[in-house]
């Protein structure tokens, strides 16, 4: 299965998508392990359209001062975050929140960890309005990037249109949705390659969908349920984060926060909505305690009492099963001038 | 017969419901109706044979709803058949007081509740034995005169399981939808030997099969095959499922997307051989309803017949009337539970 599907990416197709920094990608040829990318109303978008949307995602000039680009808290060299506990933005403002890994987010529901988005296309835009992140308006991007003579010779070739808004978002979403990862030990070993895992990771695999009750919510072939849950993070802080409720006005999603994938988590510390936790074994002790206490805790929490080796191997599960060799290891593009 | 006499003492009492048209007093028509209110979170409802009489479950116990018989009083007598159940707390906020969850008649005389008033592990499905009249007194929830379960920790479930809800009845087994261990997604099943249940014990771990969670409405379809609606996160709309799977195997014959948010009873019509199931739509109740579900080759379509508020489950009478228990929403300064059952006719269906 692992060489078979080598093989097709080196054969390449019809539909397959030379980006500008020599990485591949074809529709309908995702990673084993992984569903098929699903576009806006069936609308798959050309090679010229992710090569322009990878440009957008890695061009700091989409921010007021020219530091800050997509990929500067999405760093592909990070896991896709960034590595600290917070988003930091122009002007050295430091958000609230920890930057969200973009790996397979092309099958999420939501965007954003309160899932106030629904698409990429509307999650696009969003960094480059918040004033703490890249502080324009979209009226001052669209201008600054028509100035650019080469973006507005793409955005005639791609879209037959000057830059605007609804091209950037379009380019950027066609861009996050290659950014993909599959293939990994885990996927092997479903397909039949009992060596792709360790006899630890093994165990941990076994804890992960059994025992260790996280397959409750890292379900399915991107290890999340798309739901929103409540686990205690930041709960015993003297103002907790609200979460989800303050979109979904559920009580009951106090607190709560999306599910993220699983996917190359070993790459995209620290972890959780606040950068709280720094390290898997910080995550697998804050499961195992039960979480903190709160009233809207959800019930998946509860304490698990593992002993340090079956901690220690669900850790390895993850770090080593999750992990692909195929990792989207995107370099920056040249950018147009 | 006496299912008859229900119709038509449910048609001559209904008041016009709050809810799709049915409050377009301008039409003649057929109209969707409340038959009863004052409910207390009814979640499961089921007809007794040979009677015609509408068995609730709701928090304090389970009802039983049959024709008036004391001269000048209109409407539905009711009684309560078992009661004294704990009560459980579903859900962060809202917050539901929830008792006894599912009901289905094994036979005439007895009925089984799948029980969701006490915490995961500790849950049970009680079969009761009842007569064709009211009980002079309610029977007390401990009364059964069979008890399957509890399912405690252990290697079928990590925490236990609970929120027994959904009962379909095969010739020869008795499944029930359970939300216990989120990594399983149960449908236990009790086999039957002689008309007696045994064991109850996992059958279907669903969320193996489709990864996603929550097992909830089933029902049996003509073939014989288990039909499972599959509620998914509560707080994520429109990601139920409808599976259908071998009722001797336990194996998954085909999972199909709806388009629904929260799947919480499934029935088919006597008269059409339709399906159709209740959306709660937790997330986005405005939303919610009955709707008949179509398959054509790999598709589900799902049809709104009509909205309902927070309705939870579902039953033909034998002329393919649907009966529905919904939560409903209770009025400020109201000192009546919101919950009710609502008639759709059959020629609205």
């Amino acid at each position: 299965m692992h060489r078979a599907w080598f093989a097709a990416r080196l054969v390449g197709g019809m539909l397959s998508v030379l980006l500008f920094t020599g990485q591949s990608f074809s529709w309908g040829d995702e990673p084993p392990g992984l569903p098929k990318v699903v576009h806006p109303n069936g609308d798959v978008p050309s090679a010229k359209q992710i090569a322009l949307g990878k440009q957008l995602y890695f061009d700091p000039r989409l921010s007021r001062d020219n530091t800050i680009s997509c990929a500067s808290c999405h760093d592909p060299k990070k896991g896709f975050s960034n590595g600290e506990t917070f988003a930091t933005g122009v002007r050295n403002q430091v958000g609230g929140r920890n930057s969200p890994t973009v790996i397979n987010t092309a099958f999420q529901r939501f965007q954003f960890w309160d899932g106030r988005a629904g698409t990429l296309e509307e999650q696009a835009l969003g960094p480059i309005q918040n004033p703490i992140e890249m502080d324009m308006t979209l009226e001052e991007v669209v201008k600054r990037l028509n100035g650019i003579p080469g973006y507005r010779q793409q955005f005639q070739d791609v879209f037959g249109t000057d830059v605007n808004s609804e091209g950037i978002a379009k380019a950027i979403a066609a861009y996050e949705r290659t950014v993909l990862s599959g293939n990994a030990p885990y996927d092997q070993f479903q397909a039949g390659d009992k060596s792709a895992l360790s006899e630890s990771a093994q165990r941990g695999m076994k804890l992960f969908f059994g025992r260790a009750n996280c397959s409750a919510c890292h379900a399915g072939q991107n290890f999340t349920d798309n739901g929103f849950h409540n686990i205690g993070i930041g709960m015993d802080a003297k103002e907790p984060d609200p979460g989800r409720v303050a979109i979904s006005k559920l009580g009951g999603d106090t607190g709560a926060f999306k599910t993220p994938t699983l996917r190359e988590i070993a790459r995209s510390g620290p972890y959780m909505h606040d950068g709280s936790l720094k390290t898997l074994s910080d995550v697998v002790a804050h499961y195992n305690r039960g979480g903190i206490a709160n009233p809207w805790l959800d019930e998946e929490m509860f304490e698990m009492k593992l002993t340090e080796l079956e901690q220690a191997d669900l850790v390895k599960f993850l770090e080593e099963g999750l992990s692909s060799s195929t990792y989207p290891n995107h370099t920056p593009p040249e950018l147009p001038q | 017969m006496k299912a008859l006499k229900v119709l038509a003492l449910t048609l001559a009492v209904g008041a016009v419901a709050n809810i799709g048209r049915a409050d377009d007093k301008a039409n003649p028509g057929p109209q969707i109706r409340t038959i009863v209110r004052n409910l207390d979170n009814p979640s499961g409802i089921a007809i007794q044979p040979e009677t015609g009489h509408i068995f609730v479950s709701e928090h304090r116990g389970v009802l039983r709803l049959s024709p008036q018989t004391e001269e000048g009083k209109k409407g539905l007598a009711r009684a309560f058949e078992v009661n004294r159940y704990p009560t459980d707390i579903y859900g962060k906020g809202p917050m539901y007081d929830v008792g006894p969850l599912g009901v289905a008649f094994l036979d005439v005389e007895h009925i089984i509740v799948a029980d969701g008033s006490r915490k995961d592990a500790e849950e049970l499905v009680r079969v009761y034995k009842v007569g064709t009249t009211s009980a002079e007194k309610p029977a007390k929830e401990d009364s059964a005169v069979y008890t399957l379960g509890p399912i405690t920790a252990g290697d079928t479930s990590a925490k236990g399981e609970g929120n027994f809800y959904g009962i379909a009845i095969t010739n020869n087994a008795i499944h029930i939808t359970s939300n216990g261990d989120d990594t399983k997604g149960w449908v236990l099943r009790s086999q039957l030997k002689d008309g007696k249940p045994g064991e109850l014990e996992g059958f279907i771990a669903t969320k193996q099969d489709v990864q996603t969670d929550a097992p909830c409405g089933i029902t049996v379809s003509s073939s014989g095959d288990l039909v499972v609606g599959q509620m998914g996160e509560v707080n994520v709309a429109g990601d139920s499922l409808l599976l259908i799977y071998d009722a001797k195997t336990g194996k998954l014959k085909k999972s199909y997307e709806t388009g629904l948010s929260d799947i919480t009873g499934m029935a088919y019509s006597p008269a059409t051989g339709k399906l159709y199931a209740t959306d709660f739509s937790w997330a986005a109740t405005e939303n919610g309803g009955l709707f008949e579900l179509t398959i054509s080759g790999d598709k589900c379509e799902a049809r709104k017949v009509c909205e309902l508020d927070k309705p939870t489950a579902i039953v033909f009478d034998d002329k393919g009337n649907a009966l529905i228990t919904a939560f409903g929403t209770a009025e400020e300064g109201s000192k009546t539970k919101p919950g009710h059952i609502v008639r759709v006719p059959k020629k609205l269906l």
